[in-house]
């Protein structure tokens, strides 16, 4: 018993510094699931009944109705009073059962079925590993969320950050990999300069970023199982700004080689370098359109930041300017669809998070603070997550296009520069 | 005869299976999956400290900042008294070197800043250049808005930090 509570005290000492989620608003109209707790370990059956529900309400989507709150607890699929569920507006009920091999292997087996059709709709199978208890519910949740929204859910994704920490008035730099909702951190890297601009590669195996460990900013790529690294390109300038390809074969970088901010594109397997622009004032923050057909980046050749678009599928394409509203807009991203994009956008003088539909003419400012940066899509299109500032801390802070809004407040240090992974499961 | 209605039965009975398997698959979906093994490694960056100064050499230059307004990298009045001052030390001693590092507020995007904090210390050095000094005595680099001076949000803190640094 004490060696238990011994090691519970061992894994729960990185709580500290884990982020803690908070649910600020939700949608208007959810769908209500209730979850029936799963046959099996009681302790296993709430990790997992703590960590779905909290995955579901953060998208903002569902209203959770738990055991207690039900007329009645079906064991098994006969049980079943549908009438009992249609009373209390529930559309889905969702049943399962843990089974555990040995301490380490659990699987759980869930089903779902609709109020509506009487039926079941889904039967699924989740196979944990040892020490993924967390990574299992997650299975879960995105399991649950596709069957009800008919869209692949993302709390199985991973987000990627940086922090800063201050000791004895010297900054430690982290680069970070945590779950969707903030939790299980784990250092990626850790440094005595700034670490910035992290993304993904599209198979979310690596990383990019740019570390000034070197005395000037430069561009690394590091796998993050093995933690081997290497710098991208060699010049004796600064190189950052780095972006993958959908098809991760390229990189697209700002270079400082000819005096000025420029984007180029390097191959990643033969090392070449493309020119991309080609003028007197900063060209830097690219991105990548969904199917790799477009380039986005932020220049400041009309007199202030503003968004352009090259065409790559177009021999000798001119930049053509994406923003006409306001002083300052960058560090542009498209959706997954394509649809659209999202940015950064000064209006007055606060920096806010805009999102532009490619088929309107207007800008729809969604974020409210005085200083918002970085966002990053989840790769399913649904969620935002972004980096404010608050009484000079550092956090992050996320919303869906559905309206709901969260926060991933931390404890220690700043965190800011989120970048979302792509689909792990 | 027989043995030809026994096949019709046969296939009306797996068109049977068929439409059952696909009224099925329609109405319920079955998943099996395996959870994805995150594992990862920790690495810490080994940093290369600064070329040793040359202390004489340095004394006889005095460090200096010039300060810039948001968004712009041109030098003012002060800022070209500032760097009058070490033109002519650097002139006075062939042997100095320096390094202008360029920086940035926090307002804006974190590249962004990082290319104007460039085009700040580009700024100075293009002075430099044209004052007579070689540009191969010169090196220029950015932090953007990864190392303010002050850690404040308002005006005062910000153009403390909109800078380029001499040494």
């Amino acid at each position: 018993m004490k060696k238990a509570l011994l090691i519970f005290i061992l894994f729960s000492q990185p709580i500290v510094s884990e982020l803690v989620l908070e649910i600020t608003k939700g949608s208007d109209d959810p769908y209500s699931i209730a979850i029936i707790n799963f046959d099996g370990p009681k302790n296993i059956n709430n990790q997992i009944s703590s960590i779905v529900t909290n995955d579901l309400n953060r998208t903002g989507e569902f209203r959770i109705l738990q055991d207690n709150q039900l007329l009645s607890s079906p064991a098994n699929q006969d049980e079943i009073n549908y009438d009992d569920f249609k009373l209390l507006n529930v559309d889905f009920i969702v049943m399962g059962a843990i089974s555990q091999e040995d301490k380490s292997n659990i699987s759980v087996s869930y089903e779902i079925y609709s109020v509506n059709k009487k039926s079941k709709i889904r039967t699924s199978t989740v196979y944990g590993i040892p020490n993924r208890l967390r990574q299992l519910s997650h299975y879960i949740s995105d399991g649950i969320y596709e069957e009800v929204t008919g869209i692949k859910g993302v709390a199985s994704t991973r987000l990627l950050y940086v922090t800063e920490q201050m000791i004895n008035s010297r900054s430690i730099f982290k680069l970070v990999v945590a779950d969707a909702d903030g939790e299980n951190e784990q250092v990626l890297l850790q440094s005595r300069e700034p670490i910035i601009s992290p993304s993904w590669s599209p198979n979310s195996k690596e990383v990019a970023y740019v570390s000034f460990e070197t005395g000037m900013a430069k561009v690394y790529i590091q796998n993050i199982a093995s933690g081997s690294r290497e710098i991208v390109l060699e010049n004796n300038s600064q190189i950052s700004s780095p972006s993958w390809s959908p098809n991760g074969n390229f990189l697209s970088l700002t270079l400082y080689q000819d005096g000025n901010a420029e984007i180029y594109i390097l191959n990643l397997k033969n090392k070449n370098l493309t020119r991309l622009t080609n003028h007197y004032s900063i060209d830097t923050e690219s991105s990548w359109s969904p199917n790799g057909s477009k380039i986005m980046f932020t220049s400041g050749r009309s007199g202030s930041p503003q968004l352009y678009e090259i065409n790559l599928r177009k021999f000798n394409s001119k930049p053509k300017r994406i923003t006409f509203e306001g002083n300052y807009n960058a560090k542009g991203s498209y959706l997954p669809n394509g649809e659209g994009m999202v940015f950064v956008h000064r209006k007055d003088d606060s920096f806010q998070i805009a999102l532009k539909y490619f088929n309107e003419n207007f800008v729809r400012a969604l974020t409210k603070s005085r200083l918002d940066e970085s966002p990053s899509v989840s790769p399913n299109g649904n969620v935002i997550i972004y980096a404010i500032s608050e009484d000079g801390t550092g956090l992050l802070a996320g919303f869906t296009l559905s309206g709901a809004r969260f926060r991933l407040p931390t404890k220690i240090g700043q965190v800011r520069e989120p970048s979302w992974s792509g689909f792990l499961r | 005869m027989l043995n030809i209605k026994q096949i019709e039965n046969i296939n009306l009975y797996s068109l049977f299976i068929l439409v059952f398997l696909i009224s099925s698959c329609s109405s319920m979906n079955v998943t099996e999956e395996v959870v994805y093994d995150g594992g990862i490694r920790t690495i810490e960056a080994s940093i290369q400290e600064d070329a040793i100064l040359d202390y004489e050499t340095k004394a006889i230059f005095t460090n200096a900042t010039v300060y810039f307004e948001f968004d712009k990298f041109n030098l003012n009045t002060k800022s070209l008294q500032t760097l009058k001052s070490a033109v002519s030390a650097m002139k006075d001693n062939e042997s100095i070197r320096v390094t202008i590092a360029g920086h940035a507020d926090e307002r804006g995007t974190r590249e962004y800043n990082l290319a104007l904090g460039q085009r700040r210390a580009d700024a100075v050095k293009d002075y430099f250049v044209l004052s007579g000094i070689d540009k191969n005595r010169i090196s220029v680099k950015s932090y953007g808005e990864e190392r303010p001076l002050s850690y404040g949000s308002d005006e005062v803190s910000y153009s403390k930090n909109r800078r380029a640094e001499i040494n």
